[in-house]
């Protein structure tokens, strides 16, 4: 089994194939940036894209990612190790204060901004209700994105 | 190694090795950690900053993060001793082989206990330096002045901190018997450049980009994946244990089975979620679990009815028959953590060698962990090592030898790395909670309507002396004396010539401990709850009555409630029916004060309590990080709301309810009010912690604002529209 995982082609491993595409980022392929938490779909601390679309790793088979794009927190700054837009604004903000959502929130933003380059309030907490931060970083989160959408649209 | 002095040490352990360092030394050299003791010793820190041959600068980082990134204000405090950035510091956090043990991370105190240590460590350092500079510059010290990263003479000619460190390994050490240097940073004339900024938590890179920074992350060969059975409470024995078909699981290691302690170790994550579900216990208990006990175990009336209750924290001129204008109940329900990270470990017993273990966990206390590790295994202290590992989010419940011990376990019978990740149902089950807890209070006003009697009683779980906190044999004689979790926020700031304050705590049938803020915050939604309705009884402006009771005792109090109400009168009320405001303040731990204003709406439409808008002032002396400060109290006003309006852990019959974020609600983005934030800076006071402030203000500010918008004075948390409607 294939899939492509920030644009390089991964193997799985026979004895990986019945997981979860979570446990495969993490365990498989060293890429721990994905963070468990509800394992249920509920909190959006897992949310990776397949072909672009969020999803909850933690209840994705790895079988559904096969011969597919997979987007993870890794893949989100250059080669080079320059910041996605989001990344800086997440720092210029100073969002995290224990961080462990925060590679979830980040894809779910992205998620938004590929859809909607211009989010009005409502939508950024539409598309953010599913991403749980039991530190409260939430308003930091909206500041956040607001200022990613505007040097995204900024930049193009 | 309690023998070795902390310079013996750390240069045993190499980590003054090359350079200038300068160690701070309290008379009380090592922390006398007894059998499970989780109250150290308050003068055991210890701090040490380093200046390399190149100038770089590495600090030894104390604290256990988890959100609070208190070490950014630690590194703010050295760098403004050394005249140098935070980004020229390097922090470190060690393990526990390569220094003494450092009190464990806990009660919002880091800054309180570690802010005059780092100052001291690093001004001690900055003068060492100045003294080798002078003899550089062939100038007496007076003559050597301040530059950025090092020192320059009157004719302006510089020396850097790397033109005087060379490879040779030099420890300065301040004792404290010494006359301090002078600390720039408790200078409240000086014009600061560090402490007081915004500077960004030291990591936050790794924190955006999915770096490799909790337990769970770190890559280890050959690990195997476990995790063992759960009973709903510590105390409960094994009844029935099914395992059958367990061993056909597909990547199936071994059934680990050591008398209550069962496990799977398995190749791979999914492996062993197939293997625990086949795994079927029951267990015995030796309290019932129900809600109906846990009301029984409370009830604060029924126990004040027959007399005193157990601890009597005030009394002067006690009345007890008296005409009371206020006499209501306030109820408090359970809540847990819920950090965001479920816990995990992975231990790793040396194959070969010397006999050793080590274990990468992200726990407040990593020494304790490395004690109980040891007595678990029945291993020298010294063969273990501790890594401790960023966590994400803590709240007080992660002080305890819990995950570790299923790790190590199954690590020692699998003879193979283990890494154990908990599921977010075994957080829940484990949790141990915040107590529920009942409060009757009891006011009477004067001819003016001034206070005059305050007599409150409640009732609640243990929280420092919880079951299996510490040796069973210590608790009998322990629990004599008041439970510093239990009595916290107890005292009112409110002047009465009669009060009485007591409280009775309890043995729950769950498990319990420390949690946020601790019984301050539901003593204090109880307190400023039946204040505003002895204000509201009396027609009286809350902020104002709540002044006046003061007796002008709380200068810093007063002023965060007259600063809030201000700040809340910014914007008008919204008109109409369903909208309130309300008011809350607060002391916690005697040096940090809050006020906070909450304005909310009760939506007939979405059916739901919606709080639109809360203010808050806090004051907890020096600012150091103002962003951070500004960020504590985000996090405790999300902590607010869930605790008004949301958090219920629930049990069944015997077992426990709540297992994850589909039936335990915390709040959403979309619950969020949008926020107002003071942070009131005293410059010449020492820092005091953040962490749990703001939590002990929030939920009655919001009932509160209840009460204003339609009369209903909720007497139960959490409060949900349903509630408001049934009356």
């Amino acid at each position: 089994m294939k899939m492509r995982v920030n644009g390089v082609t991964r193997s799985v491993a026979v004895d990986w194939q019945n997981e979860t595409l979570l446990s495969v980022l993490r365990e498989f392929l060293n890429l721990p940036g994905s963070r468990y938490s509800c394992g249920i779909g509920q909190c959006g601390a897992c949310t990776v894209h397949i072909e672009g679309q969020p999803v909850a790793s933690c209840v994705t088979p790895v079988s559904a990612a096969q011969n597919k794009d997979v987007l993870t927190i890794e893949g989100l700054a250059s080669a080079a190790g320059e910041l996605h837009p989001l990344q800086q604004a997440w720092i210029e903000e100073s969002v995290p204060q224990c961080g462990y959502c925060q590679s979830g929130q980040i894809m779910q933003a992205l998620a938004l901004l590929n859809e909607q380059p211009d989010p009005s309030e409502v939508e950024i907490v539409r598309s953010m209700s599913g991403n749980l931060c039991r530190c409260g970083t939430y308003d930091r989160i909206k500041k956040a994105i607001r200022s990613a959408a505007q040097t995204m649209r900024e930049a193009t | 190694m309690a023998k070795l002095t902390r310079r013996n040490f750390l240069m045993a352990t190499g980590w003054t090795a090359g350079g200038v360092t300068a160690l701070y030394l309290l008379r009380e050299r090592a922390i006398a950690h007894g059998p499970s003791i989780i109250f150290p010793n308050t003068q055991s820190g210890a701090s040490w900053v380093q200046i390399k041959s190149d100038g770089k600068c590495l600090m030894f980082l104390p604290r256990m993060e988890m959100g609070q990134n208190v070490n950014t204000g630690l590194a703010q405090i050295v760098a403004e001793e050394l005249n140098i950035s935070v980004e020229d510091i390097l922090g470190i956090t060690p393990n526990t082989s390569e220094v003494p043990p450092i009190a464990f991370t806990a009660g919002s105190l880091s800054m309180t206990l570690f802010s005059r240590p780092t100052a001291h460590a690093a001004a001690t350092l900055r003068e060492a330096m100045r003294a080798r500079a002078a003899k550089l510059l062939k100038l007496p010290i007076d003559a050597v002045m301040d530059a950025e990263g090092g020192f320059k003479a009157a004719n302006n000619r510089t020396v850097s901190y790397a033109d005087l460190v060379d490879e040779t390994n030099v420890v300065v050490e301040f004792d404290d018997q010494q006359a301090p240097p002078a600390l720039y940073t408790f200078d409240a004339q000086r014009q600061k450049k560090q402490v007081g900024q915004d500077v960004k938590p030291l990591n936050i890179r790794a924190l955006v980009t999915g770096g490799a920074i909790f337990s769970g992350d770190v890559p280890m060969p050959d690990v195997l994946f476990g995790r063992t059975i759960k009973p709903p409470v510590r105390n409960a024995s094994l009844a029935t244990l099914e395992t059958n078909g367990v061993s056909n699981v597909r990547g199936f290691v071994e059934l680990v089975r050591d008398g209550d302690f069962v496990g799977v170790v398995c190749k791979t994550p999914g492996s062993v979620d197939a293997a625990m579900a086949l795994i079927k216990a029951t267990w015995s208990l030796q309290q019932p679990i129900n809600q109906g006990e846990i009301d029984r175990l409370i009830d604060v009336d029924a126990n004040m009815a027959a007399g005193d209750l157990e601890h009597v924290l005030k009394d002067h001129a006690h009345r007890s028959a008296v005409k009371w204008a206020i006499d209501l109940r306030f109820d408090v329900q359970t809540q847990t953590h819920a950090m965001q990270e479920p816990r995990s470990a992975i231990a790793v017993f040396a194959t070969q060698g010397p006999e050793k273990l080590e274990i990468w966990t992200g726990t407040q206390d990593p020494w304790a962990i490395k004690r109980l590790a040891a007595m678990d295994m029945g291993m020298a202290e010294e063969a273990v090592v501790v890594y401790p590992q960023r966590m994400g989010g803590g709240f007080g419940g992660r002080e305890h030898y819990d995950v570790e011990l299923d790790a190590v376990r199954l690590a020692r019978a699998v003879k193979r790395p283990v890494k154990v990740q908990w599921t977010r149902e075994d957080e829940f089950t484990t949790a141990r909670n915040r107590p529920a807890s009942a409060h009757r209070i009891r006011l009477a006003t004067g001819a003016q309507g001034q206070l005059t009697d305050w007599w409150h009683g409640y009732i609640t779980g243990h929280i420092f002396l919880a079951r299996d906190r510490l040796p069973g044999w210590v608790m009998p004689v322990k629990r004599l004396e008041d439970d510093l979790g239990v009595v916290r926020g107890a005292q009112p700031p409110y002047a009465a010539a009669h009060l009485r304050v007591e409280c009775s705590d309890v043995d729950f049938p769950i498990d319990l401990g420390v949690w946020r803020a601790l019984n301050a915050g539901p003593a204090i939604f109880a307190m400023e709850s039946a204040m505003d309705e002895l204000a509201i009884l009396q027609d009286k402006d809350p902020v104002d009555f709540k002044i006046a009771s003061m007796n002008g005792e709380h200068p810093r109090l007063q002023a965060c409630l007259e600063r809030v109400r201000a700040l809340a009168e910014i914007e008008t009320l919204a008109e109409g029916s369903g909208n309130g405001r309300g008011f809350a303040c607060g002391i916690y731990e005697h040096r940090c004060f809050v006020a906070m204003s909450a304005d909310i709406y009760i939506d007939e439409q979405t059916q739901k309590i919606r709080v639109e808008r809360m203010c808050v002032v806090q004051d907890v002396g020096m600012a150091v990080n103002p962003g951070q400060l500004r960020a504590q109290v985000e996090s405790n006003v999300a902590w607010s709301v869930g605790m008004a309006l949301m958090e219920r852990f629930e049990v069944g019959d015997d077992n426990i309810l709540s297992s994850n974020f589909n039936n335990y609600t915390i709040p959403r983005m979309e619950d969020m009010p949008r926020l107002e934030i003071e942070i009131i800076n005293q410059p010449t006071i020492p820092p005091a912690g953040a962490g749990e402030v703001a939590l002990i203000a929030g939920p009655a500010a919001i009932t509160n604002a209840i009460r204003r918008a339609t009369g209903f004075r909720a007497l139960s948390l959490p409060v949900t529209f349903s509630d408001i409607k049934n009356i």
